[in-house]
């Protein structure tokens, strides 16, 4: 409070210089003007907020993904955030116009350049309640979101668990949706990893999803029942560590959960930061690995979990490994085009956000190396070089 | 601009358009892009209506307060992505047979209206032409398409060891082709040298659909510099595709300074010095009392002061010669050194944008003028044009600080900010700016430092110019009889 009324110091001092009545009315409209410019009923979009992005000049376009691969003022975030302001405000309506409001890879870029620290994709996320709540949202994501609530996942014909007996411990993994029904090469190794090492894990019988894509999508009540049932489920198996192999479950149970009302009981970890913690206590040997490696920091890991060193510091623990730094890396890591499910909303731009990326890896080492599952599943369709989770390293240098 | 507003006529929409245009005939308008989708592919055309309000505007403040007053600026009917050259000069031929307004668009950052499609026709997004083509390091120059993002390019340096020293504040939403057509000046300019002394060759679309290309040489005494009529045309005498630029190695070394003034006069003088004794600061800005009190608060000792921030940077040693002069001239001349603290606050809060969006929603009208003076004139141009914008009523707050420096002169980067107590806010806005310009052009500043004259600044250019503008007048009419580039501005 007393930051900002000395940040505002100096318009304060040159209103006393106005004439009295005239302060009054400049005070009053300052305080007063902006409602007139925001929606009159209730939205669960912030549009305060969306208004301020609408009229910023684009401080973030440069690093935005999305922008860059479509190179149209349309996709830049200022100008997605104008649509969804005249969405909004009903100025607009149009289906292009609806369909833009998905269009985003929730990648966090633009978040470190905001002056008003603001990442688009949760701007977004309001719009799409709205729209959501107005029965406006595209089909094909209504599609999603029945295909999530059904199953309880968001792939078809598709599998929950990991098929092993609960069991007593004080180790919860939850592989996550894509690890499940993808990647189970990536839940093998962790739970190999674990096994050898002596400690005692447990998995769920039926696991759903974390509930990560409804929220994205707008779809706030069917993840509120998502997030209790999983809070709860999670705090029934009693166990007081939790971890994942995919950086989106660790962000929505730890984060989106509890600021939905619903925190869980565990303590909710990355693979990455439980794989550093056992090499730190000498309990995870690793043995000599002779490769040359390119790390690719998943967006979600590194910006909303700002967990950046501790999968260096697991790579770097390996004896012979070399571990290369793409130029945008660590925190300006670029998105690999999976995002925000991209890769559902528009593929096309998905495909180009992967290239862009791959092209970048792919000059430094013949092995990428990730740690979220979808990151590793758009690097492998590349075919450019060998796509690996951190699991699977970590691994293959325990049994050298 | 027009004050007669039509409503927005495409389907379910509901804004009204501030210049609006007769929309084309539906045969008309399917023939024309069928013609452009032969040019540069289907991908790289639009005609949808999402795509065409994304283009209506640039970062003009008060085209982007229409958007709260539910106006939209304008709309064009078409927006292509060229990636050549030859895109561009066929969509030239094209656009000259079918009589159609062609405006180029960088990033959308320019503040005065310049890429706002006034008569609707064809925006020409420079976007997908942002290849970097070659780096030369013996001769010290990059070659690149002119619709690269600033700060991709300078991230693209910086890896390579090299800066290009154009860091304007718009360094993360602008393109090279937009500086190159504004004139634009970064904010390390007064070492490194506006984009104009950047530039050494480009290669450019006239609006008849003829390709010009200048030879990269250090200077030539061949004649006038054709290339040169594209710098500062904003898009109104043709359309840059390439450019070679002047790079320099990353610095090795950067000296922060600041100093508090009691008067402006005396921190003027200063940087005058320095610049006579031949040093030239990457960074030299002065803040008046007003912009000290908003940008310092938190520097105790700069109280009813006026800040002063110089950064040197570039060789170890020369910097820290340049350092101990400068610090030497500060201190004769009355200021007080503050340490590294201003000059470190201010690096790192140079890009924190934010005055637009906060206070245009609660009805401040606000903008930024930016002029140049002659040293012997300075001190007379800035309090006459802050006394000039200061008497209008509803005026709340009037301030400069200087951020470009010369041996000769200087340039003064004005902030109004207020609230109209009648009439509308557009008509306030013209009003303090008309005061403002009017009081420049009478201290014999340029009304124009770097910004450019766009729709804005159109009506003083007469007076800027004088019989030079007939002259501009006779080159447009040579170069682009129809009028189809850019049409509406720079007095044209
Ligand atoms: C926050 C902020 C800070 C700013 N800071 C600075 C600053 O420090 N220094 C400064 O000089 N300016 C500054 N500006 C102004 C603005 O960034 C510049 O005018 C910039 O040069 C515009 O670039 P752009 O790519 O956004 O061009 P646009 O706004 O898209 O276009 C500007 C003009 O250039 C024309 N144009 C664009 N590309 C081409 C091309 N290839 N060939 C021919 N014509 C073309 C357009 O038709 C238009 O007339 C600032 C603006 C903002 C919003
Ligand atoms: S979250 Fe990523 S894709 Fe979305 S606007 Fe921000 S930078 Fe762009
Ligand atoms: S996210 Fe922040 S920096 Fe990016 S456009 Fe919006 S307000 Fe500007």
């Amino acid at each position: 409070m007393l930051e900002e009324f000395k940040k505002y110091f100096w318009i304060a001092k040159a209103i006393s210089r106005l004439a009295l009545s005239t302060q009054k009315e400049v005070v009053v409209r300052f305080l007063t003007a902006k409602k007139k410019y925001l929606p009159d009923g209730k939205t669960k979009a912030h549009v305060d907020d969306i208004l301020k992005c609408a009229l910023c000049p684009n401080m973030c376009r440069f690093d935005c993904p999305v922008l860059q691969a479509a190179k149209s003022e349309t996709y830049a975030p200022a100008g997605r955030a104008r649509i969804a302001y005249l969405l909004e405000m009903g100025r607009v309506s149009s289906q292009d116009a609806v369909d833009l409001m998905y269009a985003c890879a929730a990648c966090s870029a633009c978040q470190q350049w905001c002056p008003f620290d603001f990442s688009v994709d949760d701007l977004l996320i309001g719009v799409r309640r709205d729209l959501v709540d107005r029965n406006l949202a595209p089909e094909m994501l209504m599609g999603i979101r029945d295909q999530i609530v059904n199953s309880h996942t968001i792939y078809q014909n598709s599998r929950t668990s990991l098929g092993l007996e609960p069991r007593e411990a004080d180790i919860l993994y939850v592989a996550g949706c894509t690890v499940l029904n993808k990647e189970r090469v990536i839940a093998q190794t962790t739970m190999k990893i674990l096994e050898k090492v002596g400690i005692a894990v447990t998995t769920l019988p039926e696991e759903w999803c974390c509930g990560a894509p409804l929220n994205l999508l707008g779809f706030e009540n069917d993840f509120k029942e998502f997030a209790a049932r999983n809070a709860d489920i999670i705090e029934k198996s009693g166990c007081k560590k939790m971890i994942c192999s995919c950086p989106e479950c660790v962000y929505t149970f730890k984060d989106v959960y509890a600021e939905a009302g619903f925190p869980v009981k565990a303590d909710v970890m990355h693979t990455s930061e439980y794989f550093l913690e056992l090499i730190e206590q000498g309990k995870i040997q690793l043995k000599e690995l002779n490769k040359d490696l390119v790390y690719h920091d998943p967006c979600v890991l590194a910006r909303k979990l700002h967990i950046i060193e501790q999968p260096r510091r697991v790579l770097e623990a390996i004896p012979g490994v070399s571990v290369r730094e793409p130029p945008l890396t660590r925190e300006h890591t670029r998105c690999c085009g999976i995002g925000g499910l991209l890769a559902m909303t528009n593929p096309e731009l998905s495909v180009t956000l992967l290239r862009a990326r791959d092209s970048e890896l792919c000059e430094l080492a013949d092995t990428v190396v990730t740690a979220c599952p979808a990151c590793k599943i758009a690097f492998k369709r590349t075919r450019n070089s060998e796509s690996r989770d951190l699991s699977e390293i970590v691994f293959e240098s325990m049994n050298q | 601009m027009s004050s007669e507003n039509t409503t927005g006529h495409t389907h379910g929409s509901d804004y009204e358009i501030v210049y609006p245009q007769t929309p084309l005939s539906a045969e008309q308008k399917e023939q024309i892009l069928v013609n452009l989708q032969k040019i540069v592919g289907k991908r790289n055309v639009s005609h949808r209506e999402l795509d065409r309000l994304s283009y209506s505007r640039d970062y003009w403040p008060i085209a982007l307060r229409w958007m709260l007053e539910g106006k939209v600026p304008a709309l064009p009917e078409f927006v292509v992505w060229p990636e050549t050259a030859d895109h561009i000069s066929r969509i030239m031929r094209m656009a000259n047979e079918e009589n159609l307004a062609v405006t180029p668009f960088g990033e959308g950052s320019g503040v005065l209206g310049a890429a706002i499609p006034v008569q609707g026709g064809i925006i020409v997004d420079m976007k997908r032409m942002n290849a970097v083509l070659a780096l030369d390091d013996t001769n010290l120059t990059i070659t690149v398409q002119p619709g690269i993002n600033g700060m991709n390019l300078e991230r693209f340096l910086n890896q390579k060891g090299y800066t290009l020293g154009h860091i304007p504040q718009s360094l993360y939403c602008s393109t090279l082709g937009g500086w190159l057509a504004c004139r634009a000046a970064g904010q390390f300019s007064t070492k490194y040298g506006k984009i104009d002394d950047i530039l050494i060759s480009l290669e450019a679309v006239f609006p008849q659909g003829t390709i010009i290309r200048s030879k990269p040489v250090p200077k030539s005494s061949t004649g006038p510099r054709i290339d040169m009529l594209l710098l500062g045309a904003e898009g109104t005498l043709g359309i840059i595709t390439e450019a070679t630029l002047k790079i320099w190695p990353y610095p090795e070394k950067r000296v922060l300074q600041s100093y508090v003034f009691s008067h402006l006069e005396e921190a003027l003088e200063s940087i005058r010095i320095i610049l006579r004794r031949g040093i030239f600061p990457a960074v030299a800005r002065l803040y008046d009392q007003v912009e000290t009190e908003r940008h310092f608060y938190r520097t105790k000792k700069t109280r009813g002061k006026c800040v002063l921030i110089l950064i040197l940077e570039g060789d170890r040693e020369l910097v820290d010669l340049e350092g101990s002069v400068s610090h030497a001239v500060c201190t004769e001349h009355g200021g007080i050194s503050v340490g590294e603290g201003p000059a470190a606050h201010w690096l790192e809060t140079r890009f924190n944008v934010k005055e637009i969006s906060e206070f245009t929603p609660r009805d401040v009208v606000f903008d930024t003028i930016e002029v140049s003076v002659m040293w012997d004139k300075s001190m007379e141009l800035y309090q006459s044009m802050i006394s000039a914008m200061k008497s209008i009523d509803g005026v709340i707050i009037a301030s400069a600080h200087a951020s470009h420096f010369y041996p000769q002169g200087v340039c003064f980067y004005f902030t109004f900010g207020g609230t109209p107590m009648t009439g509308s806010p557009t008509d306030f806005y013209q009003t303090v700016w008309d005061a403002a310009m009017k009081a420049c052009l009478h201290a014999g500043g340029s009304i124009s430092h770097h910004h450019g004259i766009g729709i804005l600044r159109s009506p003083w250019v007469q007076q800027e110019l004088g019989s030079s503008l007939e002259v501009l007048r006779t080159i447009k009419k040579a170069l682009d009889p129809e009028y189809v580039m850019n049409p509406g501005k720079m007095g044209l």
